[in-house]
């Protein structure tokens, strides 16, 4: 005999709760983090680029000061060594003092130094 | 079997303390360290420029160094004086960046506070600006930036 009121509904519908966003929201979401991520890659590379700028011609500032002082320091000191030379050679007739083994007018930085 | 056997050459630095020829001027030398130099280093570029002008010219035409002595004392006499300058005018906020300087590695960027306070400085009271050469298509100049992606961790 059936219970009173009748038996209940049979249950047949599926169970599947809501799982979370769905797979276009994910990629969606995925594809923007990433299209952030490069935009800032980008402009921090360019950026970078202007930082490397800004050193370069901070140096670039400075060439002619740092340059001079070197020149003095290079032409005092191979003044002393023209002085030792003529000093050393002076007994030989016809020597020319400070005078370069290469026949040609261009500049040479020294190699030799007498002492 | 080997054996020790001095060299022919002596391995000794040699000093050589001959001062200059005494027909040459003389001037002191800058002798900043490599912090204030670079902290400077803008305003020296655009104080001096005639000057450092001169001299580079003047070494295109000749690497000799004995060409450009002259010139090249201009160039020491004006970074002297823009030294001068700048330690009367604004020491507190030069001082304040080549010590951030010396902390951090001397990389401007990471020294932007101190270097926008001594940019301020040198504006008011010498008139000079920092202005990097070029800088793309809009000029633009990157120590103004307000919101840099490279910047010290902690402010």
């Amino acid at each position: 005999m059936p219970p009173a009121g009748g038996f209940e509904p049979i249950k047949y519908k599926r169970n599947l709760p809501t799982r979370g966003p769905g797979a276009y929201v994910i990629l969606g979401g995925v594809t923007a983090i990433c299209a952030f991520g490069f935009y800032r890659l980008g402009k921090g590379n360019l950026e970078k680029r202007e930082l490397e700028r800004e050193k370069v011609w901070a140096r670039i500032h400075l060439v002619p000061l740092l340059m001079a002082e070197g020149d003095r320091d290079t032409y005092r000191r191979r003044a002393a060594a023209v002085e030792r030379e003529r000093e050393i050679m002076k007994n030989v007739p016809g020597w020319q003092v400070g005078k370069s083994v290469y026949s040609n007018p261009k500049y040479e930085q020294t190699s030799i130094v007498v002492l | 079997m080997s054996r020790f056997q001095a060299g022919s050459l002596s391995t000794k630095s040699v000093v050589d303390l001959t001062p200059l020829p005494a027909d040459i001027p003389k001037v002191e030398e800058v002798g900043a360290t490599s912090a204030p130099l670079k902290s400077a280093a803008f305003f020296i570029g655009a104080y001096c420029k005639p000057y450092n002008e001169d001299f580079m010219l003047c070494k295109n035409e000749n690497r000799d160094p004995a060409h450009c002595l002259k010139e090249g004392r201009r160039v020491t006499r004006c970074a002297q004086d823009l030294l001068t300058k700048m330690q009367q005018n604004c020491m507190e906020q030069f001082a304040a960046h080549y010590e951030c300087l010396e902390r951090n590695n001397q990389e401007y960027y990471l020294c932007r506070k101190p270097e926008r306070k001594l940019n301020a400085c040198m504006f008011e009271k010498l008139g000079l600006t920092k202005t990097i050469p070029g800088g793309g298509s809009q000029g633009q100049q990157v120590h103004e930036l307000s919101n840099p992606i490279y910047k010290a961790m902690q402010k």
